[in-house]
């Protein structure tokens, strides 16, 4: 019975993780569907968030939600410094050049932070008090966390569905040709695109830190870019939306594994876990590549 | 004329040979010349694969791993059985087949991917395996093999430490070699061929009789097995010991994308001429600006990416087309 | 013995019926046209016959067997060869590598080493009048010579069945004349059924198909002896609109 309630308490804070999980991946859908890039270096940029988030605070004692904006302004400002830096010259270019330079990028910036900040793990607390559940005891900071991301996903969905450079993109998503054709200026959103993606990878760093009060290091990065392809691959490689909701699945399943993991002897429940994950990454792309909410 | 055809093998044994005799004949220069042999090994059986396919295997580096784990496990689980000396042979038998086996269990499921999705499925290879390892607690768990001490007791200390300082880089020069053989041979039979066609345009491969995901697997299960017998003789045989931390790290991988891109991918001279350069680099950089390495190599790949995606090789060729060198550099 | 068969071959991508249910048989050495204007699903024809599209009804067979579910390379294998409209060369292989690979994987797979294809691209390269050029790499080779090496590499596959696919496209009158009658000689001696589509340049059908097939919208219209099939009245007035045809024999009909 113990067991059952600790194991309710995981899931609800598997939910409400999952939605920073899922802000964190629609950045990676984003510049998939618009540019066909896969974002292999997508990690490095949530350091990027994390680190931000982290010395706001300690020199500021800047809140981190308050961060959200300038995590979101200094990934946007990064993405069309790499964008016109890089990516523009490699859009004709085999699939090859735009992983590897992806993946070069977000080795680049780890080694910076290395370099500037040395790698050795930070952490913080941001203290504001909890909500007392009957199965659980929610820090405040992660239903601060939790309303953001919603609030967020839900301002990206207006802005796509209501602006007019919304809905620009989303006619250049289905024909390029005749978008360019209609006068827009293709390159132009590619490059909105790949910053709004790294924005949004960016400020959802700034948002992960509060779930992980000691865990910020130049390296930490690499699991959650397995995490985000596979909660990318679970929505639909090229949906922003579909990314969102398997956020959420993949944070249930990922604190559900990690609890009746934990009942085996003789197991490390956290490094299992990731490997469960890489699991399911593998058997949703062995039977359905385009993601269990996709289309094909 | 023939001589065209095996001219760039040549110069890849000659390179080997000059570099073993730097080795020899100057005891100090043994350190730098077996790293830069390995480089150059790493390099090629990365280049087996990605030369030949154009598809990057992003989880390189578990393959270099797992071969080390079945050196070690070989070592470590079986030299109380008496066979002495044939525990090498096993470590290595052992280490080609776990990494063929992981390559059959990845690249039967990934190879059915296209670019992306393929770059995904093996994105996670690394880590999950590590996790795994870590998380189920087998094979020393976090705490690694350690197998010096099986070394000793079976080898007795003199030779034990030759094994790990002289013969362990004699057999990466076999390797090399051997991986220089591989890649030739590739290169000039039908599976060369058929995957010149996948790799270029796979549809139409297809429609002129090439079954594509036959041929990426067999590239993919000889880079990997190549892979794993050099895990096994650098980082098992040489070092002693294997921990999870250190064997999957993914600077690896960078490296050896580094190393082909560098020097040109889907070329027999390419890895070699990039793992020199490479290699070369690196024993110096470690000296002047240690910690560092990465820093300049990010930069340094997509300069490469954008102004030289034919690497050193391509630019060569480039140079030589329709003259007298034409294709002697390959 | 027929050479192919489709039964009821059927093809839809969402709402639209690209190929419907469309009936055709193909006999050994046989010189086929196949016509119909832009969109009446003659390329997606080419795809199922080639294994490049799954028929979502219908049945394939290929010398009395079923080949329905096979893959595109295996159809390669029992001899099916095709040439692309838009010519798809291996880029960065030479002209002669390009035909190389048609003779490794086609018909002859297995039984064909490196030297005796590139010895067989040679012959059809030499045929083909592309000997001369077969060490350009083939990225470089202008549009025409990319459809030349298209043929050769599809005839070096030793195709039973040869799908040319608008190959004559931009040549001029007199060189289509050449290459049709170059194309119908290597046919009879090698025992090739061809069928050849063909859009706009009917000048090539003409002289080279002994019975034609007309698409329209997904379906078979006609399928007859070939000044019969191109003067019926229907297909004139699918075609063209209007009661005049380019390619009139010498009587004028």
């Amino acid at each position: 019975m113990q067991f059952l309630g600790m194991l309710s308490g995981n899931l609800l804070n598997g939910i409400i993780l999952g939605a920073v999980y899922g802000l964190m991946t629609m950045g990676l859908s984003l510049i998939f569907g618009v540019l066909k890039v896969v974002n292999v270096g997508h990690g490095a940029f949530i350091m990027v968030g994390a680190y931000v988030a982290y010395w706001m605070f300690t020199l500021f004692g800047l809140a981190p939600i308050l961060s959200v904006p300038i995590g979101l302004i200094l990934g946007m400002a990064l993405g069309f410094l790499f964008f016109y830096l890089v990516m523009k010259r490699l859009l004709d270019a085999p699939e090859l050049s735009t992983l590897l330079a992806t993946f070069a990028i977000g080795i680049f910036l780890e080694e910076i932070a290395k370099v500037i900040w040395g790698p050795d793990f930070r952490g913080y607390s941001w203290n504001v008090g909890s909500l007392h559940l009957p199965i659980a005891t929610i820090p405040m900071a992660k239903i601060y966390a939790l309303m953001s991301s919603i609030a967020i996903a839900i301002g990206l969905y207006l802005w796509f569905k209501k602006t007019r450079a919304g809905t620009a993109l989303r006619c250049l998503v289905e024909d390029k040709e005749g978008a360019r054709v209609c006068g827009i200026n293709v390159t132009g959103f590619y490059a909105l695109s790949f910053a709004l993606g790294l924005g949004f990878t960016v400020l959802s760093g700034v948002l992960l830190t509060l779930f992980i009060p000691v865990g910020i290091s130049p390296y930490m990065g690499g699991i959650y870019t397995l995490k985000a392809f596979v909660i990318a691959v679970l929505g639909g490689l090229a949906s922003p939306w579909g990314a969102f909701f398997g956020g959420f699945i993949f944070g249930l399943v990922e604190n559900g594994s990690y609890s009746l993991l934990g009942l085996i002897p003789n197991v490390e429940p956290f490094s299992l876990t990731q490997f469960v994950a890489f699991m399911v990454l593998l058997v949703i792309l062995l039977l359905k590549p385009e993601g269990l909410l996709g289309e094909k | 004329m023939i001589l065209r055809k095996y001219s760039s093998f040549i110069i890849t044994l000659a390179i080997f040979a000059v570099l073993l005799l730097i080795g020899l004949l100057r005891p100090t220069m043994w350190q730098p010349v077996a790293l830069i042999m390995f480089y150059i090994a790493m390099g090629q059986a990365f280049n087996i694969f990605l030369g030949m396919t154009g598809y990057v295997n992003f989880g390189y580096v578990a393959f270099l791993a797992i071969g080390s784990y079945g050196m070690a496990l070989g070592i470590s689980r079986f030299y109380h059985t008496g066979i002495g000396l044939w525990l090498i042979p096993l470590g290595f038998t052992l280490a080609a087949l776990m990494a063929g086996l992981l390559s059959v269990l990845v690249g039967g499921i990934a190879l059915r991917l296209r670019g992306a999705y393929f770059a995904i499925a093996t994105i996670g290879v690394n880590e999950g395996l590590k996790y795994l390892i870590e998380g189920a607690k087998f094979w020393g768990g976090s705490e690694g093999i350690i197998i010096s001490k099986p070394m000793r007791v079976t080898f007795g200390r003199h030779l034990a430490n030759s094994l790990s300082t002289f013969w362990a880089d004699i057999f990466l020069f076999a390797i090399a070699v051997l991986a220089a053989y591989l890649t030739f041979r590739f290169m000039h039979s039908r599976v060369g061929y058929a995957l010149t066609a996948v790799r270029e345009d796979e549809d139409a491969a297809k429609v002129m009789g090439v079954n594509a995901t036959k041929y990426k697997l067999i590239a993919f299960i000889v880079s990997s097995c190549v892979a794993g017998l050099i895990g096994a003789t650098t980082w098992c045989l040489k070092s002693t010991y294997v921990f999870p931390e250190d064997v999957f790290e993914v600077s690896y991988t960078v490296e050896a994308i580094v190393i082909v891109m560098l020097g040109g991918s889907g070329t027999l001279l390419g890895p070699i001429i990039g793992g020199l350069i490479y290699g070369i680099c690196k024993y110096w950089l470690a000296v002047l600006l240690p910690g560092l390495q990465l820093l300049i190599l990010a930069p340094l790949i997509i300069v490469i990416i954008v102004a030289f995606p034919g690497g050193i090789v391509g630019v060569i060729r480039e140079k030589t087309r329709g003259t007298a060198f034409d294709q002697v550099i390959v | 013995m027929s050479l192919l068969k489709l039964e009821g071959v059927t093809k839809r991508f969402g709402g639209l019926v690209a190929v419907d249910h469309v009936d055709l048989v193909v006999e050994h050495g046989e010189l086929l046209g196949i016509v119909g204007p832009n969109g009446s699903g003659k390329t997606t024809l080419y795809n199922l016959i080639s294994g490049v599209y799954r028929c979502d009804e219908g049945k394939i067979f290929f010398e009395e067997q079923e080949i329905t579910s096979l893959p595109p390379y295996t159809r390669a294998h029992i001899g099916i060869g095709r040439s692309f409209q838009i010519p798809r060369p291996f880029g960065s292989a030479t002209v002669r590598e390009n035909v190389a690979i048609g003779a490794m994987f086609g018909r002859m797979i297995g039984k064909v080493g490196e030297r005796e294809a590139l010895e067989m691209a040679d012959h059809y390269l030499s045929l083909l009048g592309l000997y001369d050029k077969r060490h350009k790499v083939s990225n470089s080779l202008t549009p025409v010579e990319k459809k030349l090496m298209e043929i050769a590499r599809a005839l070096a596959m030793k195709p039973k069945l040869l799908l040319m696919d608008e190959a004559m496209a931009g040549m001029n009158p007199k060189d289509i004349d050449g290459m049709v009658a170059l194309i119908k000689k290597i046919g009879e001696q090698e025992k090739i059924a061809i069928v050849s589509m063909v859009e706009h340049v009917m000048r090539a059908l003409v002289n080279f198909a002994e019975r034609v097939m007309v698409m329209h919208q997904g379906k078979k219209l006609v399928d007859a002896p070939t000044q019969k099939a191109l003067n019926d009245p229907r297909v004139i007035e699918v075609y063209l609109g209007r009661p005049t045809l380019e390619g009139r024999d010498a009587e004028g009909n």
